[in-house]
């Protein structure tokens, strides 16, 4: 006798099952809702830029883990060993990548039985003034971690040349490192040939008036309400509005290449040769369950959580319907995306409040997401490559003099910043509506200066390697740079503007 | 005999304890409150809908579909197209069986949101029932991808899983999924623990099989799936008035085609068959009604032509008729069965290949593969290796 076991369809209550999942709605600083879920693995900035100071490397910088509050003890802010953080290169112009840099981070604890992370000129711990060895007894905490170069051969090269690498701390303040500046120099490593590597937390290096542009663009009327006058727009060094960022911290990796390194051919090229120009991005990756064979075993692989290419993509162009899609596919697969980028919603909510646009499909905006002029003057029509969102750095301009970097970039005749790149320095909230308003098509006709007020990063970066600022002190800092507080130091008593 | 007056005791007291509201009947009631006091508000006919479709799977009965939709008739005249609607839409015409349909209107909306892991589901829902398993795959991944370790994207991935083969990996998600709902989830619990019944079932384990089923009646009295599912065990335990008295019990919850046939044969190992016969004489009629509909019983009737009325050719006829609309391992089991009974071996053989080949643990595929596999003089054995089989 058989026996017809019982299967009686699939259906499940799904909507009840999504619903009851753990899910939770939230500048890249969290911007889709799965590294809203997801902090360690959230993406806040990511940079890349050929050096000032070695004109023959590139720069990347990939910040994670936003609005870390200093004073935020007693572990602070370690990298998730859960998580592959990666920079890719992709330089054939496929919007594949290349060259992969992988990091991975492992945490150590030194001192079960103290209770905070760090500890030092306390109980007879000297102070923190090593990262390992002499000098290191106060790091409970520690993390260490590995660099590897992937090519698209699948060839790996441990970039560690031997060494152990520490990420930096955070600054917990003067009595436990009482010389945090040279703590972090320590943290800065000489890799294989000539690259350098740096990981750790740093003052946020973002500048936005957040609160402003969330509630509903309502910019602050003393920094023309989200139009610049030309005096505050010809200011390069200087806030007019509060920059939310400051006083937080981030984790950051820095590394420096070669640019040899991440060229399809191995060579440096002039600017006007196409293989002068790289496409760039950043992602972090958690395991994830596989449903069934095709996706790897019955186990786990590694599945991307986020990517980030050029700034403000998936907060500004991409639907709040399609966000975790796009910051878990792969670049090469966003044409599907096309629509967000070719009709875009906030020219259309410009036009509403009587800022001039063009109208679509905006073609102009495509160089931001294919290899074309002005980054690419060398690639023709054939050479554009899918629609990827990438940072694209055309490797063979050289790097503009301190004295003459603009905020605005490209848009000030400065070639060596955004979207050729993008620099720590790079007013890109400011670089990106312009572009969105239609500047890239006639700064006569759509060229409104549109801006938040904020011009600047809350600590300036340094002009060495890692660039980045060490992380605001735990005990001695503020966010003393809010609505009605200081941080406008050109403004009456340097307060920020509330309205 | 003992052993039967008990059984049938505690089947009594499950019965007899008060009716609690089911989650569907609160949201029935709440959507129709707010109805009331907001008759043009589109979304609540939406949430009508989705409790009703809801009600129809706490009670297997499709006549709530037929309201569902009648619900969101009222919420499109208000809001054409409206997204939410489309949604709970396509759920009721999975309920309905209506897949391929079900599958246009989940991939519109899934280009429209990529980010609704729901939608996703409904891919994946409908994919897995037309035997698109690898688009399912896909679908499911991407639930697990964009929230992971989210409960819907589990259970869906211990669906796939049961059909690949991979049971111990099955029933860990379907537990986590289970885990992950709340206790007043009811029908939704109940019906992921008749599936981990199932899953035990098919690993060969009864006495958790019999654990799993009798928790999910526990958990939501005179379901439908938890009776078939403890019916199912009775059967393995070879306790068959018991299993009778679960199915005969089911039947009156709910009077399905498909109820039937399995009621009938329950009579039949019981030895009732008298009974047998005129229940699926009945179950016949009803089958036939629906043969044509996309919630049919075609599956059933194949095996009932084949198996007790001896009716091959009238196997075949409605088994071509549900290869046209799908082509799950079950449907195409179906369709080698009534080739096979037919007498053509080398379709029959090439059709269960399909199924075989994904690894499926079925025992009535496995079965079937291991006749026909006779029939053309092979063995099992070499049938699995022959189909590429990769369960585990």
């Amino acid at each position: 006798m058989k026996q017809l076991l019982l299967r009686p369809g699939v259906a499940i209550a799904l909507a009840t099952l999504a619903a009851v999942s753990p899910q939770v709605f939230a500048a890249s600083h969290r911007e889709a809702p799965i590294t809203a879920l997801d902090q360690k693995a959230d993406i806040t900035d990511w940079f890349a830029f050929v050096s000032p100071e070695h004109p023959d490397r590139v720069v990347m910088i990939l910040d994670v883990d936003p609005f870390l509050e200093p004073s935020n003890g007693p572990n602070y802010f370690p990298f998730d060993p859960g998580i592959l953080y990666e920079m890719k290169i992709d330089n054939n112009h496929d919007g594949h990548p290349d060259v992969t840099f992988q990091f991975r981070f492992q945490t150590t604890i030194g001192q079960p039985g103290v209770f905070t992370g760090f500890v030092g000129n306390l109980a007879g711990i000297p102070p923190i003034t090593a990262l390992s060895g002499p000098g290191a007894a106060g790091l409970s905490l520690s993390q260490t971690y590995t660099v590897t170069m992937v090519m698209a051969s699948g060839q790996t090269t441990n970039l560690g040349a031997g060494q152990t690498l520490y990420a930096v701390p955070t600054n917990v303040g003067p009595r436990t490192m009482p010389n945090y500046p040279a703590l972090m120099q320590q943290g800065v490593y000489s890799l294989t040939s000539d690259a350098r590597v740096f990981a750790g937390t740093i003052a946020d290096p973002f500048f936005i008036d957040l609160g402003a542009a969330f509630d509903s663009l309502n910019f602050r009327q003393a920094a023309g309400g989200g139009v610049l006058s030309a005096a505050v727009d010809a200011d390069d060094h200087n806030n007019y509005a509060p920059n939310t960022l400051a006083g937080y911290n981030v984790n950051t990796i820095v590394l420096e290449v070669p640019i040899t390194w991440l060229t399809s051919d191995g060579q440096t090229h002039t600017a006007g040769d196409k293989q002068a120009v790289i496409g760039t991005w950043g992602t972090t990756s958690r395991q994830q369950t596989n449903v069934v064979p095709g996706f790897g075993e019955i186990g786990t692989t590694w599945a991307q959580v986020q990517r980030m290419g050029n700034p403000l993509i998936n907060e500004l162009i991409i639907g709040t319907g399609s966000k975790d899609k796009f910051s878990t596919d792969d670049p090469w697969h966003d044409s599907q995306f096309a629509g967000f980028f070719l009709n875009p919603l906030l020219a259309t909510i410009f036009s509403s409040i009587g800022i001039p646009v063009p109208s679509g499909p905006r073609t102009d905006l495509l160089p931001l997401v294919q290899y074309q002029a002005p980054i690419c003057p060398g690639c023709g029509p054939g050479d554009a490559g899918p629609i990827a969102d990438l940072l694209r750095l055309n490797t063979g301009i050289p790097p503009t003099a301190a004295a003459n970097v603009k905020r605005l970039a490209v848009l000030a005749g400065d070639f060596g910043g955004f979207p050729n790149g993008r620099r720590l320095t790079d007013d890109v909230v400011d670089i990106a509506a312009r572009c969105v308003a239609g500047i890239l098509v006639s700064a006569t006709k759509y060229g409104t200066p549109i801006g938040d007020g904020v011009n600047t990063p809350a600590v300036a970066p340094s002009a060495t390697f890692p660039f980045v600022a060490p992380a605001n002190s735990g005990r001695n800092s503020a966010h003393d740079a809010g609505p009605g507080l200081p941080g406008c130091p050109v403004l009456t008593g340097s307060i920020c503007p509330v309205n | 005999m003992n052993r039967l007056f008990l059984f049938l005791l505690v089947l009594t007291c499950l019965s007899s304890m008060v009716h609690a509201e089911t989650p569907a009947e609160a949201g029935i009631r709440v959507a129709e409150a707010q109805i009331a006091k907001s008759p043009d508000a589109y979304q609540y006919y939406n949430d009508l809908a989705l409790a009703l479709a809801r009600r129809a799977r706490e009670t297997c009965d499709a006549w709530y579909y037929r309201k569902a939709g009648e619900a969101l008739a009222r919420s499109f005249a208000i809001a054409p197209e409206n997204f939410d609607g489309l949604k709970v839409r396509t759920r009721v015409l999975l309920g309905q069986h209506e897949f391929a349909k079900a599958l246009d209107l989940a991939t519109r909306l899934n280009k429209q949101t990529p980010d609704d892991i729901v939608i996703y589901g409904y891919l994946a829902e409908a994919s897995e029932e037309l035997g698109n398993y690898k688009e399912a795959a896909t679908a499911a991944q991407w639930m697990l991808r964009i929230r992971p370790g989210n409960a819907a994207g589990l259970a869906v991935a211990g669906e796939l899983r049961e059909v690949f083969g991979y049971i111990a990996p099955a029933m860990e998600v379907t537990r986590m999924a289970y885990d992950l709902t709340p206790g007043q989830e009811t029908q939704t619990r109940a019906e992921l623990l008749v599936r981990m019944a199932r899953l035990n079932l098919l690993a060969g384990d009864v006495p958790k099989a019999e654990n799993y089923a009798i928790t999910a009646l526990d958990v939501f009295p005179g379901y439908p799936d938890g009776l078939a599912a403890l019916a199912e065990v009775r059967t393995a335990q070879q306790r068959y008035d018991e299993a009778v008295i679960l199915q005969r019990k089911r039947c009156d919850e709910a009077p399905r085609a498909a109820h039937l046939y399995a009621l009938g044969e329950a009579l039949t190992r019981a030895g009732q068959k008298a009974e047998a016969n005129a229940v699926f004489a009945e179950f016949e009629r009803k089958a036939l009604a629906e043969s044509d509909k996309g919630d049919n019983a075609n599956r059933e009737l194949i095996a009932w032509y084949i198996d007790f009325a001896n009716r091959p050719a009238d196997a075949l006829r409605i088994a071509e008729k549900e290869i046209a609309r799908r082509h799950d391992v079950f449907t195409i089991d179906s369709y080698a069965w009534a080739l096979a009974a037919t007498g053509d071996l080398p379709r029959a053989s090439l059709e269960i290949q399909k199924a075989v080949a994904t690894g499926v643990k079925d025992p009535q595929i496995l079965r079937h593969a291991a006749a026909i596999a006779r029939r053309l003089g092979t063995t099992a054995g070499n049938m699995g290796e022959l189909f590429g089989g990769q369960g585990k």
